[in-house]
This record gives C-alpha cells, structure tokens and sequence, in this order.
C-alpha cells in the first residue's frame, strides 16, 4: 500500500480552534512591537531602535566593565541606579519619538485602521493593542539596561545580599514601568494627531522640550510655583526615579526637588491618563472607513 | 425589497435592512434603506455617492445608523459588532495596503487579527493566495505589486479566515480588462465553491449580471430594485430571435401571420401570441436562414437599472 500522504488540501473550509475576541489584542500588540523594532522588515527599519537601544545601554555597559576590569566597583564613579533614567534622558525621548509614530501613524496613513476595525477589534481595543505595545518596547530601554546592570553584578559579585537584590530587582521594574507609562502615554497622544510620522516624532521631541524650558523660566523670572515644574516631563519621570531608589539627585535644588513624592508621582499618572484619554478621545473622532 | 427568493425562509437571511436611515449633518447618505440579502453572491448596485459604502460600513458596525432595523448573520452590528465582524470577510476599495509587508504576512496577520491561531493563520493565507493566483508571489513585498494583485491580496485576506459573508467593496476598480475578467471569475468561484456569501459593491452593470445571484440596486440611499437576478431581469413576455441574415424579410414574413415584431439590429423582439414558436420555425425554414438564437424575452441589467433610475 503506498504510503503517499496528500499535504496541501488548497483552500477549504476552516473548523479548527479560535481565539477569544481579547485575544486580538495581544496579537495586534506583537505585531506593533515587531513592526516598531524593525523585525521582520529590512535593515534600515532596524537602525534606529538598534542604536538607541544600544546608546541606552552604554552607560550600563561601560558601568560593568570597568568595575569587572578594575576588580574594584567605585559607586562614586558609577552611574547609579537612580540616576540612570535621568542619565539616558536623551534616549528616552528620542526612542518614544522613533516608537509611537511608526506604531500608530502608518495605519491611519495607510487604511489599515479600516481593516483593522473592520476585524474583531473596536476602536479601544485598537488602541490599548497599540499602547501595549508602544509601552512594552518602551520597557526595553526603560527596565532592562538597569536590569543588565543589576544582574552583570551579581555575576561579578559585587552585588548586595540576596534580600537587597530583590528589593533592587522590584524598583528597577517599579522606575522602569513608571517611566515607560509616561513616555509612552505621552507620545501616542501626540501621535494620534497627525498621520506623519516625522511630524508626530518632531512634536514628540517638543513636547519633552518645550514644557520644561517654559516651566523652569517661569520659576525662575515670575516666581511661579515649582509645581509647574510638573509640566518637565522628563524630569518627573527621572526625579521619581531617584525616589523610588532612595537616592538624592546631584542637583538637588531643582524646582522639581522641592515637590513631595506623592506629587511627583500624581503628577506623572496624571499626565499619563489625560495623555490616553487625549488619544481615546481622537480615535473616536478619526474617520477609519473609506 | 428583497434580493432573497422567495422559497428561501427569513432564517436564511444573511443581511436584513429595515429603513435604514444614515446622515452625514444635513446630508443624507441612507434614506430609508430597506433590503433583504440572501445566500449566494449578491451586487450592490449603484452609482457613486448612492450609499454603498456608507450601507457597508453600517453592516460592518463601523458606522452607527440614526434609524431602521439591521440584522448581519442574525445579529444587530450596532450591538454585536465584534461578533459579527469576526465572522466577516472585508476588502475595502482603496489599494493603500504596507508597502514592506509581503503578500503572505499580510494575510496572515488579518487571519490572525480574525482570531485564528498562528499556525493556521499561516496556512490559511498561503492557502488563500494559492487560490487567487498569488502562490508564487507571495513572498513579495505589496508595494511592489500591480494593482491588480493587490486586489487579488485583499481578496485573499478578506477568505483567510474561512469568513460566513465576505464584502468586497469595488474589487475590480483600477483593473484592465483581462484582469477584471479573472477577478470576476474568481469571486464567483469563491461564492459557488466554497459557499461563501458575497456582497459585492460595484457601480458596473455587466459584472454584476455576470457573477451575481441577486442585485441590490441603491439609488439616493434607498434601495430601488431588487431580488433574484432572474426575476429582476423578467421583462414583457414573449421570444427573441436572431438569425444570421434578412431580418427584415423574416420581420415581414411573421407579420404576414399576424404577429407583432419590433426589429432591434439583428435582432427581433416577438410577443407571446399563440403558436409563436411554431410560426417563428416555419417562417426561417421557408426563407432558409441560419437561426443563431431564440430564446424568451428578457431585460438586461441596464435594462432595468435604467428604469428604476427614472
């Protein structure tokens, strides 16, 4: 008897298993931060993230190696973990401008969004796949270099006992989640106004710019109160660090210093939610369908 | 009206439209649709701005209607539109797809986006593109593609999914004719082989008398003709006849037996008088003609449309 078997049957009613509805979500959300990282797309999509991914792990990197090469680990000449998002600054911004433009953009851009509504996905769900996605590649950059660092000492043995490195593991994800939340939110609101991605990363850049130089001028001339410094969203996002690490920041007289914990981090959720209502209340306005 | 036969019960009813009423501000784009869609392939008809897509879009539940009733696959889009969506097969008009993403991750990821799992996502879409004729293409990026494959790609992910009713919105637009002509014979495969329902939106008369079981004609926002293609088309009885050669004597000859004959080109367009056929027969083989048609009386699509239009 032979033994042939007939593989490909072509095209033919499909009655095997499906996902639940949710599940669209997670795929959408996969398929954003694959996209979003260049994976699966040709090399020059892979650039950008690769090199900001990779100036944001520098510090981290050059920490590890010198305290490994020197056998000694100086905490005074290294960046500390607290300081660490407030260090990459630059980074942060420029990767949630690379992030949430090609993330969201493109498919409003290209009428994908019809097709995508069109499927077992309604405008919220779109977005909170989106947002899952522009935040968890924000956790890239925000979590794992400190994450690296925290497990390249432990390697070299230069790190805390067992109890602290848990205490240190649970603040690297409490900072890098926080930070990624505010980066993320913040971004895709801006994004959800334009369907260029140039024009959403430029203003994504401003609006991590201009708040602050505006804010810390009108501290500084007008004697405005210093929690206009909340407006300086990237110092919020680094000034909540060095708290939640227990840390004190060099300059320690910042307006932003002056705020307690409680306002720092207020002032951050805050932002983050109205920033994701602000593209909640857009994408119920975009006209999807054409 | 209604494009579902008579014989088939209301249970079978893919899309059920009762005074469906759609305004953009002081524009309105459905003014009272009421329309009856059944199984099979179905042409909606009508010219641009009729409300074609805005009908689409509401069956799709993108759109909220201001009033009427509206049933998909048994459900109402305005409050199931995730079930009913995820049961649908969708290629919209527009050709504007990811430049970067090949023809085969593309359909794979809207099977996967239509809740199938990875691997028979992946399968399906091959699948898929092996159906429209894209198999060996379909490792190319879709920007790279014509047109016309890229209509083919949207087909191909509006079936991945195995979908119960799949609406393809102008799939012959920006097509040459040879093109369309494959495109044409490939929905009405999918719709007749696979047991698909189609709705296909189309302001070209020809291909939805070619492909459709049923039309759906929209004029204004309100549906002006529809039903069976057949009964659509049943015009004033009686014969046409077509014979290579001397119409006119074959005209006069039946008139000489008392039957009433327009002549229209080659053609001649005869009542239903008694014993027609019997005279139609005699009188060609007394003149010796070739006869190359008789057939009953009936109208085109054109016919009709441009009827229900006046």
């Amino acid at each position: 008897m032979s033994q042939a078997q007939l593989f490909d049957l072509g095209y033919r009613e499909y009655d095997g298993a499906r996902h639940r509805p949710a599940l669209a979500i997670l795929t959408l959300a996969l398929f954003t931060a694959k996209r979003v990282l260049g994976l699966g797309r040709g090399a020059r999509h892979k650039v950008l993230p690769a090199i900001t991914l990779a100036v944001a792990f520098l510090p981290a990197l050059v920490s590890v190696v010198v305290s490994v090469v020197t056998d000694n680990l100086l905490e005074e000449d290294l960046i500390s973990y607290g300081e660490y998002t407030f260090f990459i600054g630059s980074a942060l911004v420029l990767f949630a401008a690379l992030v949430a433009p090609e993330a969201l953009c493109p498919d409003r851009r290209s009428g994908m969004l019809g097709l995508y509504l069109a499927g077992p996905l309604d405008r919220t769900r779109y977005l909170a796949g989106k947002a899952l996605a522009v935040f968890g590649v924000m956790t890239l950059i925000t979590v794992s270099p400190l994450l690296f660092m925290l497990l390249a000492f432990v390697l070299a043995g230069y790190a805390p006992g067992a109890g602290e490195s848990v205490e240190l593991l649970l603040e690297i994800v409490a900072s890098g989640l926080a930070t990624a939340l505010l980066y993320a939110s913040l971004s895709l609101a801006v994004s959800s106004f334009t369907t260029r991605r140039a024009a959403a990363a430029v203003a994504t850049v401003l609006l991590f710019t201009v708040p602050v130089t505006v804010a810390r001028t009108a501290i500084d001339s007008a004697d405005a109160p210093n929690e206009l410094d909340l407006m300086s969203f990237g110092f919020v996002a680094s000034e909540l660090s060095y708290r939640i690490f227990g840390e004190t920041p060099e300059e320690a007289d910042e307006p932003i210093s002056q705020l307690s914990t409680e306002l720092v981090a207020g002032g951050l959720l805050a932002a983050s939610v109205a920033a994701l209502f602000v593209c909640w209340l857009r994408y119920r306005r975009i006209e999807a369908f054409r | 009206m209604s494009a579902v036969p008579d014989s088939e019960p209301a249970f079978e009813r893919v899309i059920s439209a009762r005074d469906v009423t759609k305004r953009y501000g002081r524009t309105v784009a459905l003014a009272g649709l009421t329309a009856d869609i059944g199984p099979g392939i179905t042409g909606l008809l009508g010219s641009n701005g009729a409300g074609k897509t805005t009908f689409m879009s509401i069956v799709l539940g993108l759109r909220t209607r201001d009033a009427g009733e509206l049933t998909v696959l048994g459900h109402d889009p305005a409050t199931a539109g995730i079930e009913i969506r995820s049961r649908i097969g969708y290629a919209p008009e527009h050709h504007d797809l990811p430049a970067e993403l090949s023809a085969s991750d593309f359909v794979r990821h809207l099977a996967e986006m239509h809740l199938l799992p990875g691997r028979a996502a992946m399968q399906r879409a091959n699948e898929a593109l092996w159906l429209v004729g894209l198999g060996e293409e379909r490792f190319r990026p879709v920007g790279t593609m014509s047109t016309g494959q890229r209509q083919r790609v949207k087909l191909a992910s509006a079936i991945a999914h195995d979908p119960e009713l799949v609406l393809l919105d102008e799939p012959t637009d920006g097509l040459d004719p040879l093109q369309r002509t494959t495109m044409l014979d490939l929905i009405r495969r999918i719709g007749t082989e696979f047991g698909l329902h189609i709705v296909v939106s189309s302001h070209h008369l020809e291909e939805v008398e070619r492909i459709c079981d049923a039309v759906v004609i929209v004029e204004g926002g309100v549906v002006v003709r529809a039903g069976a293609m057949a009964d659509v088309r049943q015009g004033p009885e009686g014969l046409v006849v077509e014979v290579d050669d001397r119409v006119e004597e074959l005209a006069a000859l039946l008139r000489e037996h008392g039957l009433e004959v327009v002549v229209d080109g080659s053609r001649l367009l005869l009542g239903a008088d008694e014993g027609v056929h019997d005279a139609v027969r005699d009188a060609v083989a007394e003149l010796g003609l070739g006869l190359r048609r008789l057939e009953p009386r009936g109208r085109t699509l054109e016919d009709v449309y441009m009827g229900a239009g006046s």
